[in-house]
């Protein structure tokens, strides 16, 4: 019987005009999307393959030269982007994909598309996942706004309802049919974009796309049930739309907007100068505020004198300032450390106060996932950073090291060291962080969503009577 | 005047809207191979009653009872006996004849009858071979009741339940109709009709029942009566 229902919702949809051409937009919208990001993607992976590589051969290619001048030569570390990213680029356009590793210092992020994007360029920017995360649903509402309020309006309702069908089964057999009818859309979506993944990134591509399936379907599902229940509430086709255009505007712009207002209200961040601004000023008096670049030198100096029991530097086995330059950069580290850490945690308590608003819109908690698996979320780019950042470290402490080990005395800026050494930092590689670790990170995203789907389920399960005018 | 027991029964129904009393404790008994006449002005309670049998409307007071099930508190097993062809039969637009029968036929049934069948069942209901493949959307109103009658015999119906059928309909749609009702009312069928059309009760009923601001004022047998104390007798009630 749920069959037939389906069979029956699927066939009137398909015979109308309105749904071919909708769905025609729809579906041809998000083919061009994720074409033209994943030819994006590719153009933009083989730039950073040829990039890093013209980098680290530049690096190798530094003549004999001040170890410390080679740390302020630096390198890049760029993102590497999972192909997934063409889908949804998450929050890369605006932190950035490229880090400069240099002496002294964290720098931020660049390559931030949205900083030089112009406003139309920005609202340009359709990516399949702003196909998936607000076209679909407001596909599936016009498909099924009238499921049941059209019925009612026709007087159809009347000879289902004569039949003794129960409501249950209504539900799920039309429920069945519009997401066939959709299926005819997607599908043929879904196929060309494993094709995509699969022959970007093989088997590990393809879990993540499964694992992105699942979300979008789930959220799909939220979508259509909660249209089917408010088209069997409502009196008429109408009002069911109304209403979802309604629901529709509030999950995908109002609370989404809103929960991030609020969010950045509850657990401000600095600007990017305040910022820089408290990080120079612990660079140049300590976390504290009060030991002064000075002081802590000259209390170094005094405590290695009196360790090795000489009179002066001069006279240390080592080079005094190769030494005290490393010591300065471990400092310094230790106050990136302090303001990045409270940075990164500022900005993850924002987003899981965001997920508030997931009470209003199921879409905070989808568009979380979505970018999880994409490798484009919050987590990543932390993730990414920090590995840059210890790289840098690494590097800078290699080269300090090279001067402390091998600077004769006072000539810690006139000694010179050759390829050898800048051979043997090894290149900077990158591993993303797995499934498994989307999985927790987003885990009370996806219990958001899960509860949404109950909701959904049990609701549609509970309606058992149906109002026939 | 039942001979066996009542496949449909009213007893003390009663239906409040506010502050008008729709139906003020009806009492109604129709046996299988009977057609039960349902007469009375505009707003009589004729469609209240008819949408109580089919759980449409809940009554305040007493209850309607389908082969003795009382209908409120089993409304997917009453129907399942059970055919409703209101003043127009709605159908589906986009599907054919054939596929609008199709589908309310399996889901009353719960499983899709063969094709033949359903074809022979239009062919029975009065459509032409060439129209059941047309969409409804182009369907005239007597096509459409042709259709409901079909949906009847697929779902091997027993109990009729019809408001006002062949209002609007012309004189010959309206006899083939009625033609038809007979053929049901021979295979058992119990069927309840509210019309406005004294003619047609008095030629195709067994029994006759008028209704006035909810209760029933009159009920005799078709038989007894001839069409112009039929419509005298109509009159009479509604002019006190
Ligand atoms: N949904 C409703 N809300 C309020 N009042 C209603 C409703 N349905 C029916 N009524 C009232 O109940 C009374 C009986 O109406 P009903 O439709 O049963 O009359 P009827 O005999 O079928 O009339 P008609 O010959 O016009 O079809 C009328 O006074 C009507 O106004
Ligand atoms: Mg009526």
């Amino acid at each position: 019987m749920i069959r037939e229902i389906a069979r029956k919702e699927f066939r009137e949809l398909t015979r109308d005009g309105r749904f071919r051409l909708s769905a025609g937009i729809v579906g041809g919208l998000l083919l061009v999307a994720s074409l033209a990001g994943f030819t994006a993607w590719r153009e933009q992976a083989a730039q950073r393959d040829a990039a890093q590589n013209s980098m680290q051969a530049l690096w190798f290619g530094q003549p004999a030269k001040n170890p410390h001048s080679a740390a302020h030569y630096g390198l890049w570390a760029f993102k590497p982007q999972l192909p997934l990213s063409f889908i949804d680029r998450g929050v890369d356009p605006y932190v950035g994909t490229a880090s400069w590793l240099e002496a002294h210092r964290q720098n931020e992020f660049r390559f931030r598309p949205a900083m030089d994007a112009t406003a139309a360029q920005r609202f340009g920017d359709w990516t399949a996942a702003a196909v998936l995360q607000h076209l679909v649903p407001l596909l599936i509402i016009v498909l099924a706004f009238g499921a049941f309020a059209g019925e009612r309006e026709r007087g159809t309702l009347r000879q289902l309802a004569s039949l003794g069908v129960p409501t249950r089964a209504l539900m799920t057999g039309k429920a069945l049919g519009v997401a066939a009818a959709l299926a005819l859309l997607l599908i043929p979506v879904a196929v060309v974009g494993s094709a995509l993944v699969l022959n970007a990134m093989g088997a590990d591509g393809l879990l993540r796309l499964a694992a992105m399936t699942a979300v979008y379907l789930a959220y799909f599902g939220v979508v259509l049930g909660a249209t089917l229940l408010v088209s069997a509430k409502a009196r008429t086709a109408r009002a069911a739309l109304v209403v979802l255009l309604a629901a529709w505007a509030v999950n995908g712009i109002v609370a989404p907007r809103l929960a991030a207002d609020v969010a950045r209200m509850a657990h401000p961040t600095p600007t990017a100068r305040e910022f820089t601004a408290e990080v120079q000023t612990a660079l140049a008096n300590g976390i504290d505020g009060h030991s002064p670049a000075s002081a802590r030198g000259k209390t170094l100096e005094d405590s290695l004198l009196k360790a090795y029991n000489v009179a002066k530097v001069e006279e240390l086995p080592f080079n005094f300032n190769g030494f005290a330059m490393q010591r300065g950069e471990e400092h310094g580290n230790e106050v990136f450390d302090h303001y990045f850490d409270e940075l990164w945690s500022t900005y993850a308590a924002q987003d899981r106060s965001q997920l508030l608003g997931a009470v209003a819109s199921p879409l905070i908690a989808v568009r979380f996932l979505s970018m999880g698996i994409a490798g484009t979320d919050a987590a990543q780019h932390r993730a990414f950073a920090t590995s840059a950042e210890n790289y840098r470290r690494e590097l800078n402490k290699k080269m300090n090291d090279a001067i402390a080990e091998n600077a004769g005395a006072g000539q810690a800026f006139t000694y010179q060291a050759d390829e050898t050494l800048w051979r043997s930092l090894e290149p900077f590689t990158y591993e993303a962080p797995g499934l498994g670790s989307v999985w927790r990170t987003h885990l009370v995203s996806a219990v958001v969503l899960l509860l949404w789907m109950g909701l959904v389920a049990v609701l549609t399960r509970r309606s058992t009577s149906l109002a026939v005018v | 005047m039942a001979t066996s027991s009542p496949l449909l029964s009213a007893e003390g129904l009663t239906k409040r809207y506010g502050d008008t009393l729709a139906l003020d404790a009806l009492d109604l008994s129709i046996a299988p191979g009977e057609v039960y006449c349902l007469l009375g002005a505009n707003g009589a309670g004729k469609s209240t009653t008819i949408n109580c049998f089919l759980d449409f409307v809940r009554p305040d007071g007493g209850v309607a009872k389908i082969g003795g099930q009382v209908v409120a508190q089993h409304p997917l097993e009453t129907k399942k006996r059970l055919a409703y062809i209101p003043e127009t039969v709605m159908l589906y637009g986009n599907l054919s004849g054939l596929e609008n029968l199709e589908y309310f036929a399996t889901l009353a049934t719960g499983a899709r009858p063969a094709t033949e069948e359903l074809v022979a069942h239009l062919i029975t209901a009065g459509l032409r071979d060439d129209q059941i493949r047309q969409r409804v959307g182009g369907y005239s109103k007597g096509m459409r009741q042709k259709v409901g009658i079909a949906i009847a015999l697929a779902k091997r119906a027993d109990v009729l339940l019809l408001d006002e059928p062949t209002s609007g309909l012309d004189p010959k749609a309206s006899n083939e109709f009625h033609r038809l009702l007979g053929l049901l009312r021979e295979r058992g069928a119990a069927v309840l009709m509210a019309t406005h059309d004294l003619f047609r009760a008095k030629e195709s009923g067994t029994r006759i029942g008028i209704m006035k601001a909810g209760r029933k004022v009159a009920e005799l047998r078709a038989d007894e009566i001839g069409h112009a104390d039929l419509e005298k007798l109509y009159l009479t009630h509604m002019h006190d």
